[in-house]
Formats: C-alpha cells, structure tokens, sequence
C-alpha cells in the first residue's frame, strides 16, 4: 500500500451499507463517505473522523436509500397478471369462507397425515442403507434341518468366516458379530450398570460398516483382549465429561477392561446397534482354551452363535459364494449335508425376512399405499367442490375471455388458485406435523424428527406436495378455462354430462377406499384380538420370573421362603423363557429316523413341577416325578411326536445330545413363539442343574409384597446385580408389539381417511342443497313432506356409496386375506365384515348429506323463494 | 405555486447547489452548509434532500469523475433546473416583500 495515501475508513460500515443501500446508489453513497471521511481527517485527525464516521453512516439508514429500483424488464415470476390472479384466488377464498374452510381442513389434515406416514416409511427404508459399502455388505445366513424342519438359521458357525475369507477370492472380508451375555456388570468408581446390549465383534466392523470411531485406531480398534470401544452415550453414562479413552472398567468384580475407542453411536436405522463392543477374541479364548473336548476355534462347526457379515467384491456371484462356503463347511463336517448356505443383501435385512420374501416391507408397502389413498382423498374433496362450484365462476370467466384471455392463461389463474390454497394448507400442514409428531413417535414406535435441513425430508415433502398439487389442480383448471363465453353469459351452460359423472366417480373412489379401511380395521383387530386370547396351551397369568444368577445353589431354600410368602401360589423353574423359547437342536435320535433326517427341537430343562404349574395338559404318560432316573427321560410335544412320526410314543427310545432314554409322556401343544410361526417340536428333559429360569406365581392381588419379598432375596445372593424381572403376560404381550402397533396405526389412519371424505361430502352437499334452494321451496309449496325432500337430496349419494361398497368389499377381501397369510394361526375372514363395514359408510354418508338434506327440507319457503 | 413542497433544509441545499455550481454534490454541500451554519451536516442528509429536489424537478443531475479519496467511485453532480431556478426566485421575493413590510424599530427591538 501506498504510505502517503491516508488510512482507509473503517471497513464494517461499508459492508453495512453495501447490503442495505439499493444497489443503483451504492457507488455515490460509498464515494460520498469515503471522500468525507478523508477531508475530517485531514482537518480533526483519525481519532475524530472515525468518532464522526458512525453519524455520516446512520443518516443513510432511510427508506429511500434502501428502497430498490424497480426493474425495467418483466419478472416472469411476478408479472402483474400473476399478481392479479393472487388477488382474484384470495377474494374467492375469503369470499367463500365456508367452501374454503373445508377445502383447508380437507387439504391440511390429508397432507400432514399422508406426510407423516410418508415420513415412516421413508425411515423405514433407509435402515442399513447409510454404509458406503452397504451394496456389498451381505448377512451370511444357513438353511439347515430336514423335512418340516428346514429353516434358516441367520447366525453360523465361527471359522466359516476366516475360511471365506482366506479361501474364497470373492470374499474381501468379513465381520462376526456375536451377543455378550458373559460380561454384564461394568463398574467405574461408583457408577456401576448393568449392560445388556453389548456384543463381541471382530475387529473388521470399522472398515467395513460405517461406524465411525471418535477416538480410537480404526485399524486396532482392540490393541488386546481386555479392551472395549464404547459408544458416546455409553461413554458419557460412565465419565462424564472426562476424556474416556484409556480408563479402566472393572467388570463383574472379576476382570477389567480398558477403553481403547469411542464409536459415534450407532444410527436408529442401523440394525446393528450396540453400546459397547468387546474383542470377539476374548470369547474365543473363553470359549476354547481348557476344553476337555478337541474343539477349536478352526474345527468347531456345530455353534452356530455368531452374525456373519461378508464384504464381497463389486459383481461377485452371491449363489456362487454361497456354493463355495457350503463346499468349505462340508469338508470341516461332512455330515452336515442338510446345511446350505445362503447371503442377504445387508439393505434387506430390516424389510425382508432371511428366506428373502417379504417381512416388513409389507406393512411399509400397506402403509405407503394409505398415504397415498390419504392424499388422493383430499385431492378428490378439493377436485369436486372446485369443479362443482365451478359454474358460479362461469360470468367471471367469459368476460376474461371477451376481454381477450387466452385459455392458457386463465388456465394459469385457477391454477396459481390452487397454488396458492395449497401453500397456505402446506404452512398450516407443517405446523400439525410439528405438533403431531411426538404423539405419532409414541404411537408408532419411531424417532422422527422434523429436521429441516435434511435434504430427504424435503424430496418426501417436495414430491408430496407437488404431486397431490399437480392432481387436484389441472383438472378443475381445465374445466374452468373451458367454457364458452357467450354461452356461459346467456346462461345456457349446463353441467356436462361428463363433468358430473367423473364427480360421481370420484366420490365412489373416495367411499370404496373408506370402506375398504373400514373393513380392514375390523379384520386386524379381529386377529389381534384373536392371537392375544388364543389358547395357549399354559396358564401365564399373574407370573412373573426371572434368571437366577447365583441364586440357583440356594433354590429350596428360596422355594420354601417363598412359599411361606402369603399371596404366593407357586415356584417351579426351568432352563428357558418358556414365552418364547431360543435354543434349539437337531442333536436328536430316535426309532425311526431316516438316513440324513434332521428334526430341530426347543429342549427345556424342567423341573418336576413344572407341567402342572403352568397346567399344561399331558396327553398320554406321566410327569417327571424327581427320581435320578428322570434325567434319562423325555416329555415331547404332540409336534415332536407328529414331526418323529412316533407310534405310541410312551416308552420310545428317544436320544438328546447324549442323553439316551426314553419318553414318558406326551404334552399338549402349547405356543412358546408368536402366533405367525406354528408351534415346532419341543423337548422337556429333566436337569436340575440347568434350571436357571424361576417361575412365581401370585395369587394376583398381592403382588406387590411378593415382588418385594422376592427382591430381599435376590439381593442375599446377588447383592450387585440389579434384581430384573418380568411378568409372562406383559413378555407375551410385547411378542405382538409390532402387531399392536400397526393395528392402532391403521385404525388412526383409517378414521382419518373417513374424516376427509366426509369433509368432501359435506361440502359436496351443501352446495346441492344451496343450488337446489328455489327447487326444494317450490316441491314444498306443492306438498312435498319433509322426509321426501331429505330423500329426493340423500339419495344420489346414498346410491354413490352402496356403488363404493360393492366395489370395495372384493378388494378388502383380498387384501386382508394376503395379510392375514402372514399369521399361522389366524381368523376366519366372515361375509357380516363387510357388512357391517358397508353399513358404517353408508350411516356416515348419511349422518354428512342429512345435516344439510335437513335444514334445506326444514327451510321456510317463503324465504328461499324471495332469495332472487 | 404551491410553495408547501420546498422544506426548508431543502430550500437551503437548493441554494447551496446554485452558489457551488457546476460542482456541487453532497460532500461539498454539507461541508459548505457546516461552514455557513456552524452546524454537523451529513452527507446522508444532504443526499436525500438532493434526490428528493431532483424527484420534484428542481434539480438535475449527472456523474462526474472519480477521485483516490473517494476510492475510484463517481459522484453525482447537481445542477439547477429552470423550475428550480424559478422556485428560488419565488421563495426569494417573498420573503424580500414580507422584509421590506417589516418596520425598522421592531428589527430594532430584536437586537
């Protein structure tokens, strides 16, 4: 710079003014303060001028130095026609307070409902999708079993995935993640919790999955086998706000492990998700070293206990993969012939069940398909009440035509018309969103938020509303910019045929979909009604139970104790969560069994009480009775039997793992699992010393003390763990969460659905009853009664709706039909449904157009004569 | 004439434009005018008199040259117009009328 040239004047001012002075007055304004600035200087010195600088640069804070020039070349965006057509949209719409209050509601209610649902299922989609690599991401999964026992297994064996990844070139890598339940109490200084969402993984999980480690090697994320990665929350649970990395957590009072990495916690649409992560070489050193068998990490092909993830390289053949793995296992263990395996892509894992057919893509589809239904409701509402009323507009339209409109312009007003409805009911829509959401959270489970810088919230919303925009609006301006002017002017114009019946199509639409949400409410809550009351094969009512921990040495004592409790009716224990039973088998032999024949059975350790604690029925034979003996003995379920095809089974030969022994009795089938899947074989043996699941039953009013007195000696024998348990009906009732959820889902949705239409209808009637005013005076004068009037007014719609139910049932009955497949135990679909489904639309309908029928019929002729 | 739309800063800007004529733009204005009246002016103020004088026809204007101090940009240069010319002419003869009825011992009075 220049040293004789004078300091310029302070910089920020001139931004200031650069931004708020218009843009033709800029350089006089600048050039005028700078050049006084540098005269003030000359004569008072800098400090003054700049003192002074601030009062030259406010005086220009004045409208007319900010007001802009007004362009000399037309904005396409805002010409004075379009500035018109929004003055002529907004006098219509307060003009016809009543007719756009209805159009509003219509049009609000759909778009924030079709909105939000478009939001879950948007959410819903992404799961498992944000990995970069997500595409080459597979889940490796099995068949195994033969006859009705096949099924596939989504977690394998542990070497498979070392030998996919050395011996098959497709593979690039692969990651084993597995469920921790040895290490559960972590401790540092005094804040001390239970965790039961941690997992053992390699340590692959960082380079192929995108979980992002804050602090930490992403190369060695566990430098040795007593590290842990914790995600932030879990982090933050521990330290506060201490820096984590390297601290030391004592776990189970045994061991300790130190924090080697922070992982970002893991997305709500991943499925995998965890708060803390061991080396899964741990569990293989815990598992394998002082075995008294030859098992080995390398040569045990018989626990099928990890997710197995493969990275494949882009374009490799999945069935070849497949082929190769299956080649590789059997040469570890030749007689597994019946296993397969099998690889889903990881973006299915959420919506698809392992087979690959569909799982809860189906209610996403169903659910997408109402927001749709949703939209096209209030579309139809605003469609019919804008072409309807479309005559009134007909003078207006004919003299822009005389004056000289072209269509294509006053195709453009009615639909900046539309728009502009439309951007007022999308601003209220918004609002409703923002306050609905936490409720919509809770009913449906989910975590949405509304944020409004995620761009694919604005493609679900974009799309949304430009789509429902673009189908109500070009319709109705068709119409409009279609009438003749001198006809229209004379008054000769008269609805065309067409126009009407595409009105009356529509409203068939709207009632067919309405009837068909009815009639699937029904039906959905038939069948949760149906599953939640089923016959259960066993008396779950006022049980709680829990696992016993070290509680299991001391079961008399705690039995007896327990038993003194007043308003304790009994205690038994088992090895298992008899609600829903996990482990299963195909370790089994009995007489009879075919060459490469698998059945897999649920084996339950129980104790002698057990099958008449729960009152489950046996069939043939006898019950356990406590001997030693009892440990070679078995207790099938009538599915076992049926699926051994075993012929008076009391007294077989039946072989568990290496338990030799015999049946002695046969269970009634009872349901361990939820209601879609159908009850499999399932083997009581007896094992005191694997009964670590206890069983109390209340006599229902006194829980609460029993809980307590159950506590005190829970905490005798654990004093560190939290005491942790749950009642059978509420574990049951959670089985159909997913089910429930839905179901409220779908009612909500459905009323909502019939809401609008209804909204439509009305509106649809007034406007009959208001153009049929001097009609239905002039019947009356002639004698009409009152109950013919409402007649001759209801019953063009009432024959609209009982078209809509005849459509409507056919596809209600299919629909329903395919959803109820998805349950193994399911109602029957009955005709009176549909009935009672049709006679609801039809009352509804009816309840709408009478209100109005009514007051028309009920008006003073005299009165609606003089009106002209 | 409706006299009502010639305020009086403006009316003293208007004249000030006439005595620094042909080089007359709003620093030079209010620097003149701080000189006269012993008063701070701003260029701000003085500006938006000019533009709302040169709206009503009294004035006209043109860019003239730049200069370092004022960072290379123009300025806008004022003229008088023949309406201005008149309306000066107006103001002035009518307060010289109303001066000269005024009676030499109340101006006496005053001082």
């Amino acid at each position: 710079m220049n040293p004789n040239q004078p300091p310029p004047p302070p910089n920020w001012p001139d931004k200031l003014l650069n931004w708020l002075v218009a843009p033709h007055l800029r350089e006089e304004v600048l050039g005028d303060i700078h050049e006084r600035f540098a005269l003030r200087m000359q004569r008072l010195g800098e400090r003054r001028a700049r003192q002074t600088y601030w009062r030259e640069v406010l005086a220009y804070l004045r409208p007319q130095f900010i007001k802009r020039r007004p362009s000399e070349y037309a904005k396409p965006l805002f010409t004075d026609m379009i500035r018109n057509y929004i003055k002529t949209a907004w006098r219509n719409l307060t003009k016809n307070q009543f007719y756009s209050l209805i159009n509003m509601t219509g049009l609000t209610v759909g778009l924030a409902v079709g909105l939000l649902i478009l939001l879950w299922v948007q959410s819903e989609l992404s799961f498992d999708r944000f990995h970069r690599q997500a595409d080459s991401i597979y889940r490796l999964e099995n068949w195994a079993g033969t006859g009705s026992s096949r099924q596939i297994w989504t977690v394998t064996v542990a070497p498979i995935a070392d030998y996919a990844k050395k011996q098959v070139p497709e593979v690039n890598d692969a990651v084993r993640i597995s469920y921790n339940g040895s290490y559960t109490l972590f401790r540092y200084k005094d804040k001390l919790f239970k965790e039961d969402n941690t997992f053992f993984t390699d340590p692959s999980l960082f380079p192929v999955f995108d979980f992002q480690l804050i602090q930490g090697n992403p190369a060695a994320p566990f430098p040795d086998n007593s590290s842990v990665v914790l995600t932030e929350t879990t982090a933050k649970r521990y330290f506060g706000d201490e820096n984590p990395l390297g601290k030391t957590l004592s776990v189970d009072d045994k061991t300790s492990f130190k924090v080697s990495g922070v992982v970002r916690d893991f997305p709500k649409n991943s499925s995998i998700r965890a708060d803390i992560l061991l080396p899964i070489s741990l569990m293989f050193k815990d598992r394998y070293t002082n075995r008294d068998d030859d098992k080995t990490l390398a040569n045990d092909f018989s626990q099928f206990n990890y997710n197995t993830y493969l990275l494949l390289q882009p374009g490799a053949s999945i069935s070849s993969v497949a082929e190769k793995l299956r080649a590789i296992h059997l040469s570890h263990k030749p007689d597994d012939t019946d296993l397969s395996y099998l690889l889903q892509p990881l973006p299915d894992m959420h919506l698809y069940r392992a087979d690959g057919t569909n799982g809860g893509i189906e209610t996403v589809r169903m659910f997408g398909i109402i927001a749709l239904l949703i939209l096209t409701i209030a579309c139809i509402n605003y469609v019919n009440l804008s072409t309807a009323r479309a005559m009134l507009r007909s003078k207006e339209v004919s003299m822009r035509k005389i004056v000289g409109a072209a269509r294509s312009q006053l195709f453009m007003q009615f639909l900046v018309e539309t728009a502009l409805l439309f951007s007022l009911a999308t601003l209220l829509a918004l609002g409703l969103i923002y306050l609905l959401l936490p409720v919509y959270n809770q009913i449906s489970g989910k975590e949405l938020v509304l944020n409004l810088l995620d761009s694919q919230l604005w493609q679900v919303m974009g799309l949304t509303i430009l789509g429902t925009l673009a189908a109500s609006s070009i319709y109705p301006a068709l119409l409009l910019s279609s009438f003749e002017p001198l006809k229209a002017l004379r008054g000769k114009i008269s609805a065309r045929l067409s126009d009407v019946a595409f009105r009356k199509v529509l409203v068939v639409t709207q009632f067919a979909v309405s009837v068909i949400l009815i009639a699937g409410t029904f039906i959905i809550g038939k069948q949760l009604q149906y599953i939640r009351s089923k016959e259960l094969g066993y008396d779950k009512t006022h049980v709680f139970a829990f696992f016993m921990r070290d509680m299991g040495k001391h079961y008399e004592a705690v039995k007896a104790d327990l038993l003194n409790q007043p308003g304790v009716a009994g205690v038994t224990r088992a090895s298992a969560n008899i609600v829903q039973l996990g482990e299963q088998t195909g370790d089994t032999q009995w007489d009879g069994k075919e060459q490469g024949e698998t059945m897999f059975v649920y084996p339950v350790a129980i104790d002698k009480d057990f099958v008449p604690f729960f009152r489950m029925k046996l069939q043939q034979g006898a019950n356990f009775t406590g001997a030693v003996a009892d440990s070679t003995r078995f207790i099938l379920n009538e599915a076992a039997v049926k699926a051994a095809r075993i012929q008076n089974p009391v007294g077989k030969r039946f072989k568990l793992w290496d338990r030799d022994g015999t049946i002695v009795g046969v269970v009634k089938d009872f349901h361990f699992a939820s209601m879609r899947q159908k009850i499999e074989p399932a083997v009581f043996y007896y094992a005191p010393d694997r009964l670590n699941a206890i069983y109390v039953k209340t006599t229902g009013n006194e829980a609460e003390p029993v809980l307590a007195a159950t506590e005190r000696s829970w905490k005798q024998y654990n004093a560190n763990y939290p005491f942790e348990y749950f009642f059978l009906d509420k574990l049951f009732d959670n089985l159909y969460r997913v089910e429930q959820r839905t179901g409220t889902l779908f009612n909500l949705f459905a009323s909502i659905a019939i809401l609008i239409s209804c909204l439509g209808l009305f509106g649809l009637a007034t406007f009959t009853a208001q153009v049929r005013t001097r009609e239905i005076g002039v019947r009356k004068i002639l004698g009409a009664s009152i109950a013919e009037i409402i007649q001759l007014l209801a019953k063009d719609f009432i024959r609209l709706v009982i078209i809509a139910i005849v459509i409507a049932v056919p596809i209600a009955w299919y629909t329903m039909h395919q959803w109820l497949q998805n349950f193994a135990y399911k109602i029957d679909i009955e005709w009176w449904v549909f009935g009672l489904a049709g006679l609801l639309a039809v009352g509804i309908a009816l309840l709408t157009v009478s209100f109005q029928s009514i007051k028309a019929a009920l008006m003073n002729p005299v009165k609606s004569l003089r009106t002209e | 004439m409706r006299r009502s739309d010639l305020g009086e800063f403006e009316e003293v800007v208007l004249l000030a434009v006439a005595v620094l004529s042909p080089k007359a733009y709003s620093v030079v204005i209010a620097e003149e005018l701080e000189r006269e009246t012993g008063q701070t002016v701003s260029t701000g103020a003085v500006h938006a008199a000019l533009q709302r004088l040169e709206q009503k026809g009294y004035l006209r204007s043109e860019l003239g040259e730049a200069t370092p101090e004022r960072g290379g940009r123009r300025k806008r240069l004022f003229t008088v117009t023949a309406l201005g010319g008149r309306v000066l002419n107006d103001v002035r003869s009518v307060r010289n009328r109303l001066w000269e009825r005024i009676v030499p011992q109340t101006i006496l009075k005053w001082s």
